[in-house]
């Protein structure tokens, strides 16, 4: 059982030192450039050139890769054999028996990796840099309600803990002879006994979790303060806004009809 | 420092009151016990004193009670939260989980509360180095023990620099070692002197060994408020389910059996236990 539920991946890292909104902006525009690109390749330029050197950067591209590749694997087969030959006309390349492995097909295929590739590994940057509680800073700061930090923060610390419960009951109700193997109504069966204790578990736990975080004035009104402290600079905030910027103008310029590439 | 009249308390959607008129004073600096069978009001009578009734659980309340010159009733749970303090049974429920370190954990309350971050720093340690998780600061809470997530509890509420500590089971989870822990914390807090201590315990040889004071409840109502050794002794406490300790039965056993001609109070503690033991009637008998 790992204690969070969080990839963060702590390194003494440039990368890591950035403002957290720097980097949520970074791979905000590595998600948008890589999806929202037309073609085949700036999807992929976009990987290679921007968000893997920033991983090398950050000391975190191997976690980076191994995290990529069995999300984006299994698309790619699905998609090479689904979209290179099942296509409507189109260039044949090659022939297998009845189907056919069309240009068109793959170029898709492709270019629908690419912005998988690009999207993950956007998330993943962000996700390895940068602590939950340190980006729940930056964005309560901004007036993100803190409640909903909260929230997310609680929950990356309590699914392993959940998952442990889980496995808990499961043991339990085995041990007095539950079967939860088998044919599918014999494990949709299964599935009463194992769920009632945990939500029933889970409610109780939610009233002492309440009483906990009132007796640390939670709810309280007024001005608080934090000992986490997050070092921004005006060369980021002007980095950020620059990425805002060019992010519009390179998305504008593809929306815009005419001007496209 | 406390100051109960009468209280007398229904949880809603119950006929029965789990507090019936309760009455008691607590002076300033007092460790005193709360001892009963289940079902007794005990843990009802800690969220009383530390505000969650009536902010929190409500139903049906009368009396009054004053802590730290507050009327509970009057005063928000926010502003009660600075001067009581209040650790329970599960050690992971008390985590809040909003931090994701030990360091944080603990800082989180005085973040609510407004505290400078200089001052933090200062009382962060502090507090960690009372309960001994200074090693553990940047950790992740979850990965601590029971008897160490108890102690961050602890820590968290410490921190806060409350007048009154009140402690509901506190040790209930824990293993020996853990239980241990949680009381070498709170002898240590003790020695320090200023904090009253309010401990509702079921492990009778601790509350022997720590208690000035034991207040029994069963029902809702107090049945014996006195001494430890007046109290865990008492046989009209050990009838309505308070029990005893082992050092308690093992000298009413041999008093019985005539094997102890000892004369006086039966043991609560180690050392009382081994002056009844060694006794020179004792020796006598055997010899």
């Amino acid at each position: 059982m790992t204690s969070s539920f969080s990839l963060y991946a702590p390194r003494a890292s440039r990368y890591h030192d950035l403002h957290p909104l720097t980097k949520l902006a970074i791979s905000a525009a590595i998600m948008i450039a890589g999806a929202g690109l037309g073609g085949v390749w700036p999807a992929f330029a976009v990987f290679f050139a921007v968000a893997l050197p920033l991983a090398i950067w950050g000391k975190v591209a191997i976690s980076l890769l191994r995290a990529v590749w069995p999300i984006a694997l299994p698309f790619a087969i699905s998609l090479f054999l689904i979209r290179g030959f099942i296509w409507p006309g189109g260039t044949i390349i090659a022939t297998l028996g009845p189907i056919s492995l069309k240009a068109e097909g793959l170029e898709f295929a492709l270019a629908a990796l690419g912005r998988i590739v690009a999207m993950v590994s956007a998330f993943l940057l962000l996700s390895l840099t940068t602590a939950p509680d340190a980006l729940m800073l930056a964005l309560t700061e901004r007036g993100f309600p803190p409640m909903i930090a909260y929230i997310v923060l609680t929950t990356i610390q309590i699914v392993p803990r959940f998952q442990a419960r889980a496995a808990t009951i499961l043991d339990a109700q085995r041990s007095r002879g539950l079967e939860t193997e088998g044919w599918l109504p014999r494990r949709l069966r299964a599935l009463l006994p194992l769920v009632t204790p945990l939500i029933l578990s889970s409610l109780v736990d939610v009233e002492e979790r309440a009483i906990a975080l009132e007796a640390r004035a939670f709810s309280r009104v007024g001005v608080k303060t934090s000992l986490l402290v997050l070092r921004d600079t005006p060369f980021q905030r002007t980095a950020r806004w620059l990425i805002v910027v060019i992010l519009a103008a390179v998305m504008g310029l593809r929306f815009v009809p005419g001007i496209a590439p | 420092m406390i100051s109960v009249r009468h209280l007398t308390f229904a949880y809603p959607l119950t006929s029965t009151a789990s507090l019936w008129d309760v009455s008691f004073d607590v002076p300033a600096g007092q460790f005193c016990a709360v001892v009963g069978p289940n079902r007794a009001g005990k843990s009802t009578l800690c969220y009383a004193l530390s505000g969650f009734i009536p902010h929190f659980y409500r139903g049906e309340i009368s009396g009054e009670v004053v802590v730290a010159d507050m009327v509970v009733a009057a005063t928000p749970l926010a502003a009660l939260v600075g001067k009581v303090g209040l650790v329970f049974q599960n050690p992971f429920n008390q985590i809040t989980g909003a931090r994701m370190t030990v360091r944080g954990e603990v800082a989180f309350g005085m973040e609510n509360l407004g505290v400078p971050r200089e001052d933090m720093l200062i009382r962060v340690n502090e507090a960690l180095e009372m309960v001994g998780l200074s090693g553990l600061a940047d950790r992740s809470p979850a990965q601590l023990s029971g008897g160490q997530q108890q102690r961050l509890a602890l820590a968290s509420v410490l921190v806060l620099r409350p007048q009154v500590l009140i402690l509901d089971e506190p040790t209930s989870q824990l293993d020996p070692l853990g239980t241990r822990e949680v009381f070498t914390v709170l002898a240590r807090l003790v020695e320090a002197g200023g904090t009253t201590v309010i401990l509702v315990e079921h492990k009778l040889e601790w509350v022997g060994a720590f208690a000035d004071r034991v207040i029994a409840l069963a029902g809702g109502q107090i049945i014996a408020d006195a001494p430890p050794r007046d109290v865990l002794n008492s046989p009209e406490a050990a009838a309505a389910g308070v029990g005893q300790t082992r050092y308690t039965q093992a000298a009413r056993r041999a008093r019985e059996s005539a094997l102890s001609t000892a004369a006086g109070a039966l043991p609560v503690t180690l050392e009382q236990a081994v002056r009844f033991f060694s006794s020179r009637s004792v020796d006598e008998h055997i010899a």
